[in-house]
């Protein structure tokens, strides 16, 4: 959750709490990647820490009627709506009928755009050198290799990275 | 003691303050310059900054300290640009904010010796040039922050007149209903455009639809405008409230108020009335400690209320805070559990928002015990109901804070809500002709469609599952909506119908697409996302 940073003085707690939750340890001096990872089944995903908002967990998600392939629905999001894409089918992952206790929702901004990707779990925030990054290999499924910016070998992990501009520029499917 | 020496007291708790803030406020400018640097031009704390910038110019401006005031405006005008502009995250802008962090600490540093206000004019010079220098961009946020500064001086121009509220309340109903008829333009281009192809004429009023629509969007800011009011206006009664709380609860209470000038719509206000009431009532009764337990736990024997109001980009965020006990985490823990709710974490800060589920604070006493008295479920309601939202964060013997986050203007439409396959949808009243109960006897089928015989005449009738996509197979409905635009209808079935309820229209996301069944979105008071249908998509479209 975030909130505002509040002057101290009688809240100086509530400081104190989000302070707790923002750790910031210092960049060696090598290029690193920062990504938020998360899951789709068994796969690994990446996304840049500097285009996510917030991770939140999956309310309540009202369909949409004729809204776009993809979208699952839009979520009450502190009062604002938010539009949140079902990222299992687009990227080709099998639709689940129910998110699961694990679920999350990560907030993605692109230039001034915000949308929920709906994932299976999210993992960890990681930092990647930048030189472990190699392109998607020929074989990716034509469906994500649009999304991917390439993959990241790190300790016996794969880690897809999306592109998230151009899945978010994208834009929906006209509806027929 | 004598004038001078009160204010020489003054003076030295506004420093001893206001220092800390000055300095922490440059610290956070100088990581987000570290950031921008290291290529993460986010807005980050910026956003946040805007609190403590707004603290510092109302103490500055309590005291009459006009340059630091001028200073922390500047600062705040500032950071609200660079919040909505990615374009002006430039790394002058950061040296820039850094510069007026440190000047801001020095004049405070130096408030006893010298009020010279040189060095303020000058870089509140520098920082309008910085901030006019890119031509505005379209974020409402900052056409929100000019309509502020305007605002506060309001002789300079002449000609005040009243205006029933009432007023100004049919304006903006109008004004709702105007927003959903143009919203149905578009579906009429598309229509028109398969039957006629590409012509000069489509593309003509493609173009008069889009300055409609910008027009639409002007004449939204301006009513807006009409409408706001600054929060101090209610801040007074809540003072005088919980006085008589705490005299009745033989509790010494301190209140202070901050954000007084933040401006928001009437209507939001009015309706924050009575949660805000609830939250503090129950601050002062739950909340706060009996003055002798204080007394032991070392605290000091008066206990403090804020009531804090400021705004966050196109947010208003109020925070009720005490000083109090705090929540009971355990025993709200042991609580979800006997009421055999789901409890996915035992983090304390999930736990306590449990406290506005329904039901949750009105079983028995345990909630009391835990800090809180019944009824907050209601108050988290009428919040959402604003398309605002609550959060609750506290610590054992520290205190309690809520924080509400609100819109600070609303479009308003009177809807019916209906719910069909466990779904709920809003249908403006403005285009409801009539509901009724669904007797097979009025029902006919004709040529394999449904007709209902309404006024005389036949009108078809849909499914709302089958036309919402709620689900595959219509099954038996018990009620029927009419629904009119212009000179057609159409009944709508559907299972329940919920009740009247003014709903705050939010606008569709492009991420949507153009459903033309529907026209926008809004928030129930459950706090769930409810679509609005488009009468004129629902009654132009084909029996589905």
């Amino acid at each position: 959750m975030s909130l505002p940073l509040r002057a101290p003085g009688p809240l100086a707690f509530v400081d104190a709490l989000a302070s707790q939750t923002a750790a910031a340890p210092e960049p060696p001096a090598a290029p690193l990647l920062h990504l938020i990872a998360f899951q789709l089944d068994r796969e690994e995903y990446g996304v840049p820490v500097s285009s996510v908002r917030e991770v939140s967990r999956v309310a309540e998600i009202t369909r949409v009627p004729q809204a776009p392939e993809h979208i699952r629905g839009v979520m009450n999001l502190r009062g604002r709506i938010l539009p949140v894409l079902e990222l299992r089918t687009r990227l080709g992952h099998p639709p689940l009928v129910a998110p699961g206790p694990k679920a999350r929702v990560v907030v993605a901004e692109v230039h001034g755009r915000v949308l929920g990707l709906l994932v299976d779990a999210v993992a960890q925030v990681l930092k990647i050198p930048s030189d472990r990054v190699v392109p998607p290999p020929d074989d990716a499924r034509s469906i994500e290799a649009d999304y991917l910016t390439g993959v990241a070998r790190l300790d016996g992990r794969l880690i897809i990275l999306l592109d998230l501009e151009r899945m978010l520029q994208a834009g929906p499917v006209p509806h027929a | 003691m004598d004038r001078d020496h009160a204010f020489a007291e003054l003076i030295h708790e506004y420093i001893a303050e206001c220092l800390p803030l000055a300095e922490g406020v440059t610290e956070a400018l100088l990581e987000i310059e570290r950031q921008w640097r290291d290529g993460h031009r986010d807005a980050g704390e910026l956003g946040a900054l805007k609190g403590r910038l707004h603290t510092l110019k109302g103490n500055s401006a309590m005291m009459g300290l006009r340059p630091m005031q001028a200073v922390a405006h500047a600062l705040e005008d500032l950071c609200a640009r660079l919040v909505a502009d990615p374009v002006a995250r430039s790394d002058e802008a950061a040296a820039l904010l850094i510069e007026g962090g440190g000047l801001l600490s020095d004049l405070i540093r130096a408030a006893r010796e010298s009020d010279d206000g040189t060095a303020a004019e000058v870089y509140v010079a520098r920082v309008r040039a910085a901030v006019d220098a890119h031509p505005a961009s379209p974020e409402p946020a900052l056409r929100l922050e000019r309509r502020r500064t305007e605002r506060r001086t309001p002789s300079d121009a002449g000609g005040t007149i009243r205006v029933d509220f009432r007023q100004l309340d049919t304006l903006l109903e109008i004004f709702g209903e105007a927003m959903i008829e143009q919203s149905g333009l578009p579906d009429v281009h598309r229509r028109l455009r398969a039957i006629l192809g590409q012509c000069d004429e489509l593309a003509e009023f493609d173009r008069v639809i889009g300055s409609v629509s910008a027009t639409m969007k002007r004449l939204e800011g301006a009513l807006m405008q009409t409408r706001l009011l600054p929060i101090s206006t209610v801040f007074g009664r809540y003072a005088r409230m919980v006085r008589d709380v705490a005299r009745d609860q033989r509790k010494p209470v301190r209140m202070v108020t901050e954000g007084g000038d933040t401006l928001l719509d009437k209507t939001i206000l009015d309706r924050l009335g009575e949660p805000l009431v609830h939250l503090l009532t129950n601050a002062v009764v739950h909340g706060l400690e009996l003055e002798a337990d204080r007394r032991r736990l070392g605290k000091l024997a008066e206990g403090t209320l804020t009531l804090r109001a400021s705004t966050v980009a196109d947010r208003a965020v109020v925070i009720v805070a005490d000083d109090g006990r705090g929540l009971d985490t355990a025993r709200i823990h042991t609580k979800a559990l006997a009421l055999g709710m789901d409890v996915r974490s035992d983090a304390a800060d999930d736990l306590h928002q449990l406290i506005f589920v329904p039901g949750f604070s009105t079983a028995d006493q345990v909630t009391e015990l835990a800090g809180r008295g019944v009824g907050l479920d209601a108050a988290a309601a009428a919040i959402h109901a604003l398309g605002g939202s609550i959060e609750v964060r506290s610590v054992a013997g520290e205190g309690t804070a809520f924080v509400l986050s609100l819109p600070l203007t609303l479009a308003i439409v009177r809807s019916l809500i209906v719910e069909v396959d466990n779904e709920r949808f809003a249908v403006p009243l403005s285009h409801v002709a009539e509901t009724s109960r669904v007797r097979t006897a009025a029902m006919h089928e004709v040529g394999g469609r449904g007709v209902l015989m309404w006024r005389g005449s036949a009108v078809s009738v849909a499914d709302g599952g089958t036309l919402l996509g709620t689900t595959a197979r219509p099954g038996p409905r018990d009620y029927c909506v009419v629904l009119f635009a212009g000179a057609r209808q159409r009944g709508l079935l559907v299972d329940r119908l919920i009740g009247h309820q003014d709903v705050v229209v939010k606008g569709l996301d492009p991420a949507l697409g153009r459903p033309h069944l529907v026209s926008g979105t809004t928030i129930l008071g459950d706090g769930r996302v409810a679509c609005i249908l488009d009468a004129a998509g629902v009654v132009a479209r084909e029996a589905a």
